[in-house]
């Protein structure tokens, strides 16, 4: 008769043992796909052209370049919406759907993690990623900035903005994300995302256009209603006809203006094809704290409830494959 | 103690009833052949005690906990190999054996000797800081092994092992599955290898259409099942009085010939070969050779599978 050794059951390790060996699973994905790679080469492109395009347009005019020491914070990353949307598909198109695609999900549910675990494993890596990125670009601006445009001033604040773009990117990873986990298929995460993206910044334009007015555009994610600080372009003393939207996307800008003018008003007027009226009184007029609170507020809700879809769907999914 | 058991165990696809009120009782310490035709359940009721399916009614437990929800510290005992199994393609397979092996609670330490002896049991050693990617479908399914016995488990949930293997790594799997159960694991394998499951288990569970037709030791469901054995014998030269000799026997039921081969069908699990022998010789026949035919488990299971396929008709 073979002798048989007696087992013993292994200590359950801490919460915090799985999920980092979690977030280490999913942050070596991340930044091992080629599509997030290609993005980060894209994004510099972009903020490399943004920095060098006025250099080239003033020595074509034969025109010094001015000194600019709001340039930094006024520009933030240089990145916009396009490329908040981007970031996201690239990171999280397939971090579950693909799971399912591929068929690792099955010995990745089989460990000893729970599903919750695995999803705020899935999330926080794909944070830190979109951190890292955004960091080295916002970087590489302001040092940019610095040396085409002169000494920068608050460049503390560009941290707002860092915080304001991760936001704004959120919204379209937690899009992306619950569209993936209930369709299972990274090409309908991309491709339903694409399509959210596009009606937000097409469609919700276009009925603004000929509704005649913008509202609409703050409670969808995107660029938001345009109003202006101080009545119209070039009447103020202080920041003349400074534009202000009131988008998630815009969250950065918005919280760096509130902070440098926190008691201005926001004017925002009746539009005839999305040129606004400035011949006509405003339409209302709204403190830039309620339009930052507001933003931020809507900003968390539709993280909050994409991101739930997509958790309460991931926790149910059974394997069938 | 029991490492599995399912009560009525149920799962259905709509229509299609995958475990029909399934009854499995899997002692520790066992090496448990789980075996049935395709589309029998097999897979699905593995896939519910790893918790990759809901059961639609009943019970299933691993080591006494039951297993319906999400329960990491049940899987904690288990190491589980998918039938074909998959792992992300963008991890080499020490990263994975590492991150798994982390998310067991295994100590840097103890990962650090552990992934590599386990990537040496399995032959991937030298392909250990490889991308998975660029694995074949062998060394994934090597890799399979090895993340199932990452953890030193109480129980190994084997799906078709063997699948993809060449007939080499089929006997290190062999090998390996008795080695884990020396150490004390349990082995709970799904196999269509009729032949692995012989070689390799102490018990078997037949099931078909989601119902367990048999369970027992293997030697228990093979002489319960199975008819009496068949002596193949050849002769010098095969004469009537050898033959009238045979039949008066009292165990020999039935003798077949051709040439100077005889068939002969027996009533008794005994071991008759020296009576049979020694009445051949008494009427001066020589014997070129003779050799007992037992049933093997393949003919138990497709008595089984055909006689159930049989009552189902009518």
């Amino acid at each position: 008769m073979t002798e048989v050794k007696e087992k013993h059951t292994r200590i359950s390790p801490s919460w915090m043992t799985r999920f980092s060996a979690m977030v280490k699973y999913e942050l070596l994905w991340n930044i091992r796909k080629k599509k997030f790679l290609g993005i980060i080469v894209v994004a510099f492109a972009l903020t490399t052209l943004s920095l060098v395009v006025p250099v080239i347009m003033y020595n074509v005019m034969g025109l010094p370049i001015g000194q600019n020491p709001d340039y930094v914070i006024g520009a933030g990353t240089g990145l916009g919406g396009l490329a908040f949307f981007l970031f996201a598909v690239a990171t999280v198109m397939n971090s579950i759907s693909g799971e399912f695609e591929s068929g690792s999900i099955v010995p990745l549910l089989t460990k000893p993690i729970s599903r919750t675990t695995i999803f705020l494993g899935k999330l926080s890596a794909a944070f830190l990623t979109i951190l890292a990125a955004y960091t080295v670009i916002l970087v590489y601006f302001a040092i940019g900035g610095t040396i085409i445009y002169g000494p920068q001033n608050n460049l503390h604040l560009t941290l707002l903005s860092l915080i304001g773009n991760i936001f704004s990117t959120f919204v379209w990873v937690a899009l992306v994300l619950a569209i993936g986990s209930i369709s299972k298929s990274s090409l309908i995460a991309a491709l339903g995302g694409f399509g959210v993206w596009l009606a937000t910044y097409l469609i919700a334009p276009i009925i603004s256009m000929f509704s005649g007015q913008a509202w609409i555009l703050t409670y969808v994610p995107g660029t938001g209603a345009t109003g202006y600080i101080l009545g119209l372009p070039g009447q103020s003393p202080l920041v003349p006809g400074m534009a202000v939207t009131t988008g998630m996307d815009a969250i950065g800008s918005n919280l760096i203006n509130y902070l440098l003018h926190p008691s201005e008003e926001v004017n925002f007027y009746k539009t005839r094809f999305g040129i606004p009226l400035f011949t006509d009184p405003p339409l209302y007029t709204e403190a830039l704290s309620i339009i930052v609170f507001r933003s931020v507020l809507l900003t968390t809700a539709y993280i909050l409830v994409f991101l739930f879809v997509s958790w309460f769907t991931f926790k149910r999914a059974q394997v069938l494959e | 103690m029991l490492a599995i058991e399912t009560v009525e165990l149920t799962k259905r696809y709509g229509a299609l009833t995958a475990v029909n009120k399934l009854n499995l009782q899997v002692e520790a310490n066992t090496i448990h052949g789980f075996l049935g035709p395709n589309g029998a359940g097999k897979t699905t009721t593995i896939k519910i005690l790893v918790g990759l399916l809901k059961a639609d009614g009943g019970v299933a437990r691993i080591f006494g906990q039951e297993v319906r929800g999400d329960k990491p510290d049940v899987r904690l005992r288990v190491g589980y190999m998918p039938e074909l199994p998959k792992f992300p393609k963008h991890l080499t397979g020490y990263e994975l054996l590492d991150i798994y092996g982390k998310m067991y609670g295994m100590t840097k330490q103890e990962r650090k000797e552990q992934v590599p002896k386990l990537l040496e049991t399995v032959g991937l050693k030298n392909r250990e800081k490889d991308h998975i990617g660029k694995y074949s479908k062998g060394m994934q399914q090597r890799l399979g092994i090895a993340q199932a016995l990452l953890n030193n488990p109480e129980l190994v949930i084997m799906d078709e092992p063997s699948l993809g293997l060449d007939p080499v790594g089929m006997v290190e799997v062999r090998e390996i599955m008795k080695e884990v159960a020396k150490e004390g694991t349990t082995v709970f394998i799904s196999s269509h290898l009729l032949n692995e499951v012989q070689q390799v288990c102490s018990h078997v569970t037949i099931i078909d259409r989601g119902t367990a037709l048999v369970s027992d030791t293997l030697t228990n469901v093979s002489s319960q099942l199975s008819e009496a054995p068949i002596l193949m014998i050849e002769v010098a030269e095969l004469t009537d009085k050898v033959i009238t000799s045979l039949e008066e026997l009292p165990f020999v039921s039935g003798i077949s010939r051709e040439n100077n081969k005889m068939i002969i069908q027996v009533n008794t699990r005994d071991d008759v070969r020296t009576q049979v022998s020694q009445a051949i010789t008494k009427s001066n026949g020589v014997i070129v050779s003779m050799s007992l035919k037992e049933q093997s488990l393949e003919d138990v299971f497709m008595k089984l599978v055909t006689t159930q396929k049989e009552a189902k008709k009518k």
